[in-house]
């Protein structure tokens, strides 16, 4: 019989409601804790007569609160919002709509809380703003804050193609993308990750990433259901403090994307802390460079580096390198989970000898159930059964997989896509352009960065701050160029498309 | 402390972060990480401008919120140690 997340989380919590769940700046909220809190948002989710498969947006940063929020409305039946912390109001209120959120959970504190309350003034979208509170009544603080009253109907039993949650991945501004993933993706991915991660209750993971996306989700759902320990990390600007957290808390384990382990490798030496607790450290994201995967293997010899590859349309994980094939695949990402088939198709559209490249392809339990309101786009990547993942790979002879390359047009920064349409867009709006190309450049810690050129009217005087402040007011700082550059024209295709290639 | 280092301080966040030369635009005592101005790779760029601008060295250990997580702070922590120099 299927086994929604939820139900796994509460069996957990009631086998052993006094163990930690999170550790988060000054306190740690129990299982029985957690999942009282999230016991408390589902009712008042009932309460106020919220349907099945409402779509409920959380704006929180990585906390005991979210979690307790992401659990209750799964409990709910509802469908989780997860909403990029570090978006700007115009693309959190233009999710919020696209996604026809009933509810909206807010971080009192969060930057953007109040231009987004505007921005969603006059619809009816309800908000309920939670407060970050870490002193010792933090659990009651944050129950009380809840709107209360009976439920109007018991939750629904989940079934395997329930609507869970809905992930944003960078789409072009006026049209949004929801990864729309069911209760059968998350359970799926979440037990195959604990499997080959062999996480237990003995667990005591540390997490600087953000729960918002697909592999910080991963994480707070893998701890979560193997009754294991997670420590919230709330930034990772201060590596040294967070290599001490380590040491001191005995963490045994750390997922990163390549930027984490570049900010913590190029201050710090892991040999100077003691770090003989760690069992295994996990990378995803994107292409690490070889060079720091062996560095960070001089430094902790004895932990076990997970080399994995995914995205959101896949839940989270599509495949990961047994840590003892490091050294013979080197550059790999290895096999699939259990459960998920992985080909690699040429344009032709059959299957791609090893070594030879083509497009990957998977199909699995994991795989989502399409774009939120979006049939176009879900038929573009979801065809005959297949997930086409827009990556260039091959396979070698023993069938462990590579990665070549991104077919779609996407940049990656940090581990975070960026859409060049975006941005470009957002820029063509301010007065002054007329036209921008918009490209990757190379960056030591984030691997990419962004480069914008812009051909200004013939009568604007726009300069690169100018430029930049727009886009902060309209884009996470991630997304913001790095480098903005003014030219006479553009390069173009002879059919006029932008060659963004030649930007850089 | 002299108001120039603040000001010196909150000029360069200002015009790398904000991208504006608008000093209302961040108080002295704002929170660069809890306002989200910066995140780890800013708080990066910023120590190497404490290094390389202001001609402080920042050790590992003093890599920590209360050294700078401010402009009051930066200011302290730098004056502090080219006081101990």
């Amino acid at each position: 019989m299927f086994e929604p997340i939820v139900a796994t989380f509460t069996q957990v919590a009631r086998r052993e409601p006094e163990a930690t769940a999170i550790a988060w700046r000054r306190v740690r909220w129990s299982y029985g804790e957690l999942l009282k809190a999230s016991e408390c948002v589902r009712d008042a989710l009932l309460a106020r007569g919220t349907e099945q498969g409402a779509r409920i947006a959380i704006l929180v940063r990585n906390s005991p609160h979210y979690a307790a929020l992401y659990y209750g409305v799964l409990a709910a039946g509802c469908a989780a919002v997860p909403l990029n912390a570090q978006e700007r109001a115009p693309v959190l209120a233009r999710q919020v709509q696209h996604c026809g959120a009933r509810w909206l959970f807010v971080e009192r504190d969060h930057p953007e809380r109040k231009a987004l309350t505007a921005a969603l003034a006059g619809s009816d979208v309800q908000t309920i703003e939670i407060t970050l509170d870490d002193g010792p009544d933090c659990v009651a603080t944050f129950m009380k804050e809840l709107p209360s009253g009976s439920p109007a109907r018991a939750p629904a039993e989940l079934q395997r193609d329930d609507l869970a949650t809905i992930i944003y991945t960078s789409g072009t501004t006026g049209r949004p993308k929801g990864v729309m993933l069911s209760h059968g993706n998350v359970a799926a991915n979440s037990a195959g990750i604990i499997s080959y991660l062999r996480l237990s209750r003995a667990d005591r993971g540390l997490c600087v990433l953000p729960f918002h996306f697909s592999y910080g989700a991963s994480v707070l759902n893998t701890h979560l259901l193997s009754g294991a320990m997670l420590l919230i990390e709330d930034n990772f600007a201060f590596p040294k403090v967070t290599l001490e957290r380590m040491q001191n808390e005995r963490v045994t384990g750390f997922p990163g994307v390549p930027s984490t382990f570049a900010i913590l490798l190029g201050r710090c030496d892991l040999s100077e802390v003691d770090l003989s607790a760690m069992r295994y450290m996990t990378q995803a994201g994107g292409p690490m460079p070889r060079p720091l995967i062996e560095r960070l293997r001089q430094q902790a010899p004895h932990v076990q580096f997970f080399v994995m590859y995914g995205q959101t349309e896949a839940t989270a994980r599509l495949a990961y390198l047994p840590p003892e094939e490091l050294d013979t695949r080197p550059g790999s990402v290895g096999v699939p989970l259990p459960g998920v088939e992985i080909k690699v198709f040429e344009e032709s559209g059959v299957e791609a000898a090893p070594g030879r490249v083509g497009e990957i392809c998977a199909r699995g339990p994991n795989v989502m159930l399409g774009y939120w309101n979006n049939p176009a786009a879900t038929a573009e990547v979801l065809k005959d059964g297949w997930l086409h993942t827009g990556d260039l790979g091959h396979k070698d002879a023993d069938g462990y997989l590579y990665i070549d390359g991104r077919a779609a047009d996407m940049i990656k920064v940090g581990a975070f896509r960026v859409s060049p349409q975006e941005v470009e867009e957002v820029i063509a709006a301010l007065p002054g352009v007329e036209e921008v190309g918009v490209t990757a450049i190379a960056d030591e810690v984030l691997g990419s960065a962004i480069k914008a050129v812009i051909v200004r009217r013939a009568d604007a005087t726009l300069d690169m701050r100018t430029v930049k402040a727009h886009c902060r007011q309209q884009l996470a700082s991630y997304k913001i160029p790095k480098v903005v550059e003014f030219a006479s024209s553009l390069p173009r295709t002879s059919s006029g498309k932008i060659q963004r290639f030649k930007l850089a | 402390m002299t108001d120039a280092l603040r000001e010196q301080i909150r000029a360069f966040i200002l015009e790398n972060y904000l991208f504006t030369t608008d000093t209302s635009a961040l108080g002295l005592d704002d929170s660069l990480l809890g306002r989200g101005i910066v995140d780890s790779t800013g708080m990066l760029e910023i120590i190497f401008f404490i290094e390389e601008q202001l001609g402080v060295k920042v050790k590992d250990e003093e890599m920590i919120p209360d050294n700078l997580d401010s402009v009051n702070r930066i200011a302290n922590f730098v004056q502090s140690k080219r006081q101990a120099a």
